[in-house]
């Protein structure tokens, strides 16, 4: 359970953001999680809160977006969903496969007012 | 009503780290000192190893540790006495560290006289694969006694790591540890890895590994004449 310091790293560098743009108050936070990442999203929105305590972000907001884990077979050049496929390509059986998405873990956007 | 704005940031939360590891990584080898970033699971003899390592290449270069625990020094002790510069680092809690906590162990160590350092990470197969610590190699070890179904349990840290020590091959014969099937399986996920299989009980293999972590210095060194 690594979440808070990631989390909280997170927030410093929203802040950050937020104070060079002149935002004083933001609704809501958006984070993109993908499926392979290190990051388990109900962690992070457990423990968003104590990471936003006390910050300019105490009443923001958070939203995640998955992103899926999908792999490009080496065989058939198709692209397929990792999880569900097990790591095999459902189009032709190949299992040499690289990873093309789903390690993301990135600040989407804020919505400032 | 104040206008609601959408403000796009795009940042990736990894990005950070990876330019603090590359910055520390640069300014290493600037300095001709070769870091190694040395993971395992509790346990795994990583201690042991380490002094085994350190007091046979001790003398051809100097060597530094940075050992990183939750707690204790007794680590610490143990390496200390066989000849490498200690410094021991608290996490307080963390379960992998990252390339800040990295850079300020180096300078609480300091590089002067320093061709290798260590990084002893924290007893874990999971998350310090996914943090780069600036370090020139990253290595692993997984010991006998954990079974050889470890790289398929843990596909991340065997995906990433440059060179794999097998420790306690001398208790080879109590456990049903098939050797052939680790490399297969590890090389699955990694067909560059190293792999290393030895003893530092009995010293079984330990030649291989000081000569190539040895290679790695001198070439590292190389690089940092151009840098």
């Amino acid at each position: 359970m690594h979440e808070l310091g990631v989390v909280m790293n997170i927030v410093e560098n929203v802040v950050d953001f937020a104070q060079a743009n002149n935002v004083t108050q933001i609704e809501t936070l958006v984070l993109q999680i993908g499926e392979l990442s290190a990051v388990i999203p109900a962690y992070v929105e457990s423990c968003y809160p104590a990471a936003v305590d006390g910050t300019m972000m105490q009443d923001t907001k958070l939203q995640i977006e998955v992103l899926p884990a999908n792999a490009l077979c080496r065989s058939c050049e198709e692209v397929f969903g990792l999880m569900a496929a097990n790591g095999v390509c459902p189009h032709c059986g190949g299992k040499d496969c690289e990873t093309i998405s789903g390690k993301e873990l990135m600040i989407k956007e804020i919505v400032a007012c | 009503m104040d206008t609601i704005r959408v403000m796009e940031i795009k940042k990736s939360v990894f990005d950070d780290n990876d330019q603090r590891a590359a910055m520390l990584r640069n300014e290493l080898q600037e300095q001709g000192v070769f870091l190694l970033n040395l993971m395992s699971s509790p346990g795994s003899g990583k201690t042991t190893c380490l002094a085994k390592t350190v007091e046979s290449l001790h003398g051809s270069m100097g060597i530094g540790v940075m050992e990183a625990d939750i707690d204790s020094d007794v680590d610490a002790r143990t390496i200390g006495e066989v000849g490498a510069k200690v410094i021991q680092l608290h996490t307080g809690g963390m379960c992998h560290l990252d390339a800040s906590m990295t850079r300020q162990g180096v300078e609480g160590l300091g590089t002067k006289d320093l061709d290798l350092i260590v990084l002893e990470n924290i007893g874990n197969l999971i998350c310090p694969a996914d943090f780069d610590t600036g370090a020139s190699k990253n290595a692993m070890i997984l010991s006998v006694p954990e079974g050889d179904d470890k790289p398929l349990k843990y596909p991340g840290m065997f995906s990433m790591a440059d060179v794999l020590i097998i420790s306690k091959m001398d208790t080879l014969g109590v456990f049903d540890f098939d050797l052939d099937a680790v490399k297969e399986r590890v090389r699955a996920l990694n067909p560059n890895i190293s792999i290393f299989p030895l003893s530092a009980k009995t010293g079984e293999g330990m030649e291989a590994w000081t000569q190539w972590l040895q290679k790695e210095v001198a070439e590292w060194k190389k690089g940092a004449t151009h840098a």
